[in-house]
C-alpha cells in the first residue's frame, strides 16, 4: 500500500512541474530556514570536541558579590570572574562531581616566538590540570600538564597544530621545543587538534599551567573573592545536578561565614549553571532566564512553520479540487474517510520528506560556508573567524528536529484540506463538484 | 467592472481565505521586522560623537621571572608608562598618544558617577570616562559650538570637567554648553572644586545603542594615578597606517619595552568595533534573513494560486478577450485581485500591528515603542513589500494567461 502512495506521489510531482516544484521549494525552504534556526539556537548546547560532555557540565563562570556597606544587593554588586581562592573554597571542594577545573576566564592575546623570529599575536588561557579531564582535546602528540606540574609552577605550554605551525613551521616533532610567550621560555607538551571558537570555554591556542608566565593568579580584588578565574564541574552524570547543587550550597553558607569579617557577601544567582542556562547569560550581574529564551524560540519556530503551511495548504487545496473525481471513485467502491484521509497526508509527507530532505542538507551546507555569518559567540575581542566542522552538526538531536518539523509541516499543511476532501459528498465529488 | 471582480472574489471565498490569512500573518510579522529595522537604521545613522579611523589600542603585559628578560630591581614597572607614551609620541607615525581608564569607544564598560549643577541633578545612567587629554585627540571629541579636539585638549586639566551637551536632558534649556564655566559637582568629591571646561557633542557607547541614553563625562586622569593598566589609545597618521599593527609590534623590543614592562598586542579600532557590535548586527542581519524567507514565501504561494486560478479560468479569459479585452486588462484584473485581497488583510493587520506596538514588545526609541512617523512608515514599507512581490509572483501565471488564444480556448470549451 505504502508502495502505492509512492508510486502516486510521484506520479503527481510528475504531472504538474511547475506546481510541483513550487511545492517542494516552499517546504525545503521552510526546512532550510527553520533548521538554520535550530542550529543557531543549538550550537551552544551541542556537545562536540573538546567540549563533548556539555550535557555533564555545570558552570562556574562568574561570581557575585554585595556589601553590607553598599546598599541593596539589587542597586549594588560587583560581579565577574573569581580569584583562586573563591574557587578552592567553593568548587574545588566538591565532593559528588567526577571532575572539577579552574580557568581563565577568556583567552589573552599574547606575544609568541622562538628567539630571532617574529612576534606573533596568540590567544592564551591559563588553566589547571584537570581542566583537560574536564575538556577532551584530541591530542595529536604528547600530553597534557599533570597536577605535579602545575603546582610547581614549571612553564609548559600545550598548543594548537595551527600554533605549532605558526612557531615552528610545522605541527610535527615539536614536543620537547622550547617557544616563547610573552618572553618567557616554555617547554610544549603536547599538540591538540584546533578548537572552534564556538567552545567557549574550551577555546584557545595556548594553555599554559596557571601562574606560571603571568601575574593573573595574584590578581586580587575585594578581599581576595574576586580575580581572573572561572570554573566548570563535570558531573558523573546529569542526576547528580541536584546533590551537586545542594553541596555546593553548603560550601557557600560557609565561605560566607568566613567572610562576615570582610563585610563581603556572594550573592548565590542560582549558580552553578547547566549549559543551557550558561548559554543565555548576558551579563555576570544577571540571572539568565531559560524561559523567557525557549518562548522566543518557539514563537520563531511557529512563525516560520505556520507562514509556509499557510502558503503550501492552499496549493494542497487547489491540488485536491483537481483530484475529487478520483476521491469520489475510491469512496464508491468502500474506502473509508480514515484510508482516504491517511492515503492523503502519507501522499503529502513522502513530498515533504523529500523536500525536507533537500532543506536540511541545504542548511548544513549554509552552515558550513558562511559559519562566521550566523554563529557568533558572546566575546570573541581577537576577532577569531569562527570553524564549524560537519561532527559538530551532525548529530541526533539535529535530524529528530528535522523530522518533527516535517511532521508538523506536513499535518499543518495538508490536515485541513485533506479532512474536508474526504469527507466530501461522493456524488458531489464524482461529478466533479468543487469542494 | 469592479462590482464583477469583487464578486469574483467573494466567490471563491475559501482559496482566498487561505490567501487572506497568509497575507494577514506576514503583513504583521513583516510590518514588526521593518519596525526594527527602522528603529535600529535610525540609532546606527545617529552622529557617533568620536572617530576611531586610524586609532589603535596598545595592550601591555609584564615579564615575570620566569623569563631571561627579566630585571628583578624593576618592582614596579608601571612607572614606565609615562616614558613609553614620550617614546610614542616621537614616533612619526603617531599624531596623537592617549590614557583613559574604562573610556575608550566600545570598551563596553558602564562605570558611572553622579553630576549636578547647582540644583540640577544630571539624571539617569552617567558614564565616568577618565582620561589624559590626549586622549580627546585620538578619539576627536569636539565641542557642541565647533571647538576642535585640540582647543579641547588645552582647557582640559585639573579639576575641569567636559561633558556631553545631553547630560541634562531637557532640564537646561540648550543643554550644558550654556554653563560652561560655571562651578559644578562631580561624584561624591566634596574635596576639590570642578569647573566645566565645556560641552561635547554627544558621543555614543556603541553604534546600536541610542546616544541620548548615554551621556557621558570626561575627567582628566591625574598624573599619578597613571599606571600600566590603562588603557594606551593612539591615532595614526593616515599616510602611516599600513600594518601598523604589526610594524609597531615588532619594534617594540627594541625601542618600547621597557624595564618588565612590554608590548603586548595593538589592536586596531575597526576590530574591537566590529567585535562588539557583532551580536546585534548578526542578530540585525537574521531579520533580514527572516524578511527575505517571507517574502519568498509570499512569492511562492501567490505564484501557485494563481497558476491554478488562470488554469481553471481559461474559458472566463478567453471569453474575455474575444469580447474585446486586451493583454493588459487581463493582467490588471488578476493583479487587481491580489491587492484588493492584500488591502483586506491589512486592516485586521493594522489592529494587531497598533496593539503590538502599545504592548511594549517592539523595540524602544526616544523612550517610545509608538510615533505615528515610525509607525505609517514601517506599515507603508511593509505594505509595499508584500506588494511588490505579488506584482512577480502574479506576473508569472498572468502572462501565461494573456497568452491565451481565445479561439482555442473557447473551442475547447
Amino acid at each position: 500500500m505504502i508502495k502505492q502512495y509512492f508510486i502516486q506521489a510521484i506520479g503527481q510531482l510528475k504531472q504538474h512541474p511547475l506546481i510541483s516544484s513550487i511545492n517542494i521549494m516552499g517546504t525545503s525552504l521552510a526546512i532550510f530556514l527553520i533548521m538554520l534556526v535550530v542550529m543557531i539556537n543549538n550550537i551552544g548546547i551541542l556537545s562536540f570536541s573538546p567540549e563533548s560532555n556539555r550535557d555533564r557540565f555545570l558552570h562556574g563562570s562568574c561570581i557575585s558579590i554585595g556589601n553590607k556597606d553598599w546598599g541593596d544587593d539589587s542597586m549594588s554588586s560587583s560581579n565577574g570572574p573569581m580569584s583562586l581562592k573563591s574557587i578552592n573554597e567553593i568548587y574545588k571542594s566538591l565532593k559528588t562531581p567526577e571532575c572539577v577545573t579552574a580557568y581563565t576566564i577568556f583567552p589573552s592575546t599574547v606575544v609568541a616566538s622562538i628567539p630571532g623570529q617574529n612576534l606573533v599575536n596568540l590567544e592564551m588561557r591559563e588553566t589547571d590540570a584537570e581542566y583537560f579531564k574536564v575538556f577532551d582535546y584530541t591530542f595529536l602528540d604528547g600530553k597534557p600538564y599533570n597536577k605535579e606540574e602545575v603546582e610547581s609552577h614549571i612553564p609548559l605550554a600545550v598548543i594548537t597544530e595551527s600554533t605549532a605551525r605558526s612557531i615552528f613551521g610545522t605541527s610535527k616533532g615539536v614536543i620537547g621545543k622550547n617557544m616563547l610567550i610573552n618572553y618567557s621560555s616554555c617547554k610544549v607538551v603536547g599538540v591538540v587538534k584546533n578548537v572552534s571558537i564556538l567552545a567557549e570555554k574550551g577555546f584557545s591556542e595556548i594553555w599554559v599551567p596557571i601562574g606560571t608566565i603571568s601575574p593573573t593568579a595574584t590578581y586580587h580584588d575585594n578581599s581576595g573573592i574576586m580575580g581572573a578565574f572561572s570554573a566548570t564541574i563535570l558531573a558523573k552524570d546529569r542526576d547528580d545536578f541536584d546533590d551537586i547543587r545542594k553541596e555546593y550550597n553548603k560550601r557557600l553558607d560557609g565561605y560566607n561565614k568566613s567572610l562576615e569579617p570582610t563585610g563581603f557577601h556572594i550573592i548565590p544567582r542560582s549558580r552553578p549553571y547547566d549549559q543551557e542556562t550558561e548559554n543565555q547569560v548576558i551579563g555576570a550581574n544577571l540571572e539568565p532566564d531559560v524561559n523567557k529564551a525557549r518562548k522566543i524560540e518557539i514563537t520563531i519556530y511557529v512563525i516560520l512553520l505556520i507562514v509556509p503551511a499557510i502558503n503550501l495548504a492552499s496549493m494542497t487545496h487547489s491540488r485536491l479540487r483537481q483530484r475529487m473525481i478520483e476521491v469520489g471513485v475510491r469512496r464508491a467502491f468502500g474506502s473509508t474517510h480514515m484510508q482516504l484521509l491517511n492515503q492523503i497526508i502519507i501522499e503529502n509527507m513522502i513530498i515533504t520528506l523529500i523536500a525536507g530532505i533537500i532543506g536540511l542538507i541545504l542548511s548544513l551546507i549554509f552552515a558550513n560556508t558562511m559559519a562566521s555569518e550566523f554563529f557568533q559567540v558572546k566575546w570573541n575581542p581577537s576577532l577569531t573567524e569562527t570553524q564549524i566542522d560537519f561532527s559538530m552538526l551532525f548529530q541526533p538531536k539535529i535530524f529528530i528536529y528535522a523530522i518533527l518539523f516535517c511532521f508538523v509541516l506536513n499535518i499543518l499543511s495538508c490536515g485541513i484540506p485533506a479532512w474536508r476532501a474526504s469527507r466530501s459528498n461522493i456524488v458531489n465529488s464524482l461529478g466533479g463538484k468543487i469542494m | 467592472m469592479n462590482k464583477k471582480l469583487f464578486k469574483q472574489i467573494k466567490n471563491e471565498w475559501k482559496p482566498n481565505l487561505w490567501l487572506f490569512i497568509e497575507l494577514f500573518l506576514v503583513s504583521v510579522v513583516m510590518w514588526y521586522i521593518v519596525d526594527y529595522m527602522y528603529v535600529k537604521m535610525t540609532v546606527y545613522n545617529e552622529p557617533k560623537g568620536f572617530d576611531i579611523s586610524n586609532c589603535y589600542l596598545v595592550e601591555l603585559g609584564q615579564l615575570t621571572d620566569k623569563s631571561d628578560l627579566y630585571n628583578p630591581k624593576d618592582t614596579n614597572p608601571s612607572i614606565h608608562i609615562n616614558e613609553l607614551c614620550d617614546r610614542l609620541e616621537h614616533n612619526p607615525a603617531i599624531e596623537a598618544v592617549g590614557l583613559g581608564n574604562n573610556s575608550y569607544p566600545y570598551n563596553g564598560s558602564n562605570s558611572s558617577t553622579f553630576f549636578k549643577y547647582d540644583t540640577i541633578y544630571a539624571e539617569g545612567w552617567i558614564l565616568n570616562r577618565v582620561i589624559t587629554p590626549g586622549f580627546i585627540k585620538v578619539f576627536r571629541y569636539t565641542g557642541i559650538n565647533g571647538e576642535t579636539p585640540e582647543q579641547l585638549a588645552s582647557k582640559f586639566e585639573g579639576n575641569n570637567l567636559l561633558v556631553t551637551n545631553n547630560i541634562f536632558k531637557d532640564k537646561i534649556k540648550g543643554g550644558a554648553k550654556n554653563i560652561v564655566g560655571k562651578k559644578v559637582i562631580y561624584g561624591g568629591d566634596t574635596v576639590n572644586t570642578h569647573y566645566l571646561a565645556g560641552a561635547l557633542v554627544p558621543i555614543k557607547y556603541s553604534d546600536f545603542i541610542e546616544v541620548s541614553l548615554t551621556p557621558s563625562i570626561l575627567k582628566a586622569l591625574a598624573p599619578k594615578d597613571r599606571w600600566m593598566g590603562l588603557e594606551l589609545c593612539v591615532r595614526v597618521r593616515p599616510e602611516y597606517d599600513k600594518d601598523f599593527a604589526n610594524t609597531l609590534l615588532k619594534e617594540s623590543q627594541k625601542r618600547y619595552n621597557i624595564g618588565n614592562m612590554y608590548i603586548s598586542n595593538v589592536k586596531s579600532f575597526d576590530d574591537i568595533r566590529a567585535n562588539h557590535i557583532s551580536k546585534d548586527w548578526n542578530h540585525f542581519k537574521l531579520f533580514i534573513w527572516g524578511m527575505g524567507f517571507l517574502l519568498l514565501n509570499i512569492f511562492l504561494g501567490l505564484l501557485g494560486t494563481f497558476w491554478f486560478r488562470t488554469q481553471q479560468r481559461r474559458g472566463e479569459i478567453a471569453l474575455m478577450k474575444s469580447f474585446g479585452g486586451t493583454n493588459k486588462s487581463v493582467y490588471m484584473r488578476l493583479l487587481s485581485e491580489g491587492i484588493i485581497i492584500l488591502l483586506l488583510a491589512t486592516i485586521p493587520a493594522i489592529i494587531v500591528d497598533y496593539n503590538l506596538a502599545h504592548a511594549d514588545i517592539t523595540e524602544n526609541y526616544n523612550g517610545e515603542t509608538f510615533e505615528i512617523v515610525r509607525f505609517s512608515f514601517s506599515l507603508i514599507s511593509s505594505c509595499i513589500l508584500i506588494a511588490l512581490m505579488m506584482i512577480i509572483g502574479i506576473s508569472i501565471p498572468a502572462r501565461k494567461a494573456m497568452k491565451i488564444d481565445p479561439a482555442v480556448a473557447l473551442h475547447e470549451e
